[in-house]
């Protein structure tokens, strides 16, 4: 079956010690029914993007290591779900749960290869 | 042991065909170095960034779909690796051999929440491992 990543995304500025009871009540539920339906590979969180380190390949096999993440943009992947679903369609259906779960916005992308 | 995700970006014109099969190579003898050593938990590689559906709530509570990636740029996620290791710099250190063999750019950030056996539960599960 394939595989889709599902991925939320958080302002750089996201406090998680604003997430009340009801969207921790959300998220639960949601992990629940994916759970459920034998859907759920992975979920994961991640720290704040501010904390990532970025690596860029540099002529000659050197690597330069700097502060911060990688893209920049106003808005960074905060966790996602790595899920087994039938099409894009119910990969999208999901997705569209943790839009309304995770009160953040999402995409949806299918794993080529997955490596367990 | 922290949880850490080794991200690789790729141009969104990137071209698979372009790859060599000495990066394949080297790409092949870093997993087999990872696994090795034990730190492998998950590697996934993704369809192109053109291929991404977007996902935002509308004020009406409905969720409008597009098609694309979420985020506007010119790089994106390739694929990613997640590996445990002692700290950051133990991390960095797979990170920079990912680099390198992949002939890529790439990202290390930290997963403090993770649903694999050896991670920390996300608040809302934290019920679940209470005895």
């Amino acid at each position: 079956m394939p595989q889709y990543l599902v991925a939320i995304h958080h302002p750089d500025n996201y406090d998680p010690s604003l997430e009340g009871e009801a969207m921790m009540r959300d998220i639960d539920v949601l992990n629940e029914e994916m759970g459920a339906a034998g859907a759920r590979f992975f979920a994961g969180g991640l720290q704040p993007a501010a904390r990532a380190k970025t690596l860029r390949a540099q002529p000659k096999a050197e690597v330069l290591i700097t502060d911060g993440p990688y893209l920049e943009a106003k808005e960074h992947v905060g966790g996602f779900w790595i899920l087994e679903a039938a099409d894009l369609d119910e990969a999208l259906a999901w997705g569209r749960k943790a839009v309304v779960a995770c009160r953040a916005p999402v995409e949806v992308r299918q794993f080529l290869e997955m490596l367990g | 042991m922290p949880q850490y995700m080794v991200v690789n970006y790729l141009p969104d014109n990137f071209d698979p065909s372009t790859v060599d099969e000495a990066t394949v190579h080297a790409i092949d003898v870093l997993n087999e170095e990872m696994i090795a050593a034990g730190v492998r938990l998950l590697v996934g590689g993704l369809s192109p960034a053109s291929s991404a559906k977007s996902l935002r709530a509308q004020p009406n509570g409905e969720v409008r779909i597009t098609d694309g990636p979420f985020l506007e740029a010119k790089e994106h996620v390739g694929g990613f690796c997640i590996l445990e290791a002692e700290d950051m710099d133990e991390a960095l250190a797979w990170a920079r051999k990912s680099a390198i063999a992949c002939r890529v750019s790439g990202e290390v950030r930290e997963i403090p929440y993770s649903s694999l056996p050896s991670g920390t539960a996300h608040p809302s599960r934290q019920h679940e491992r209470k005895p």
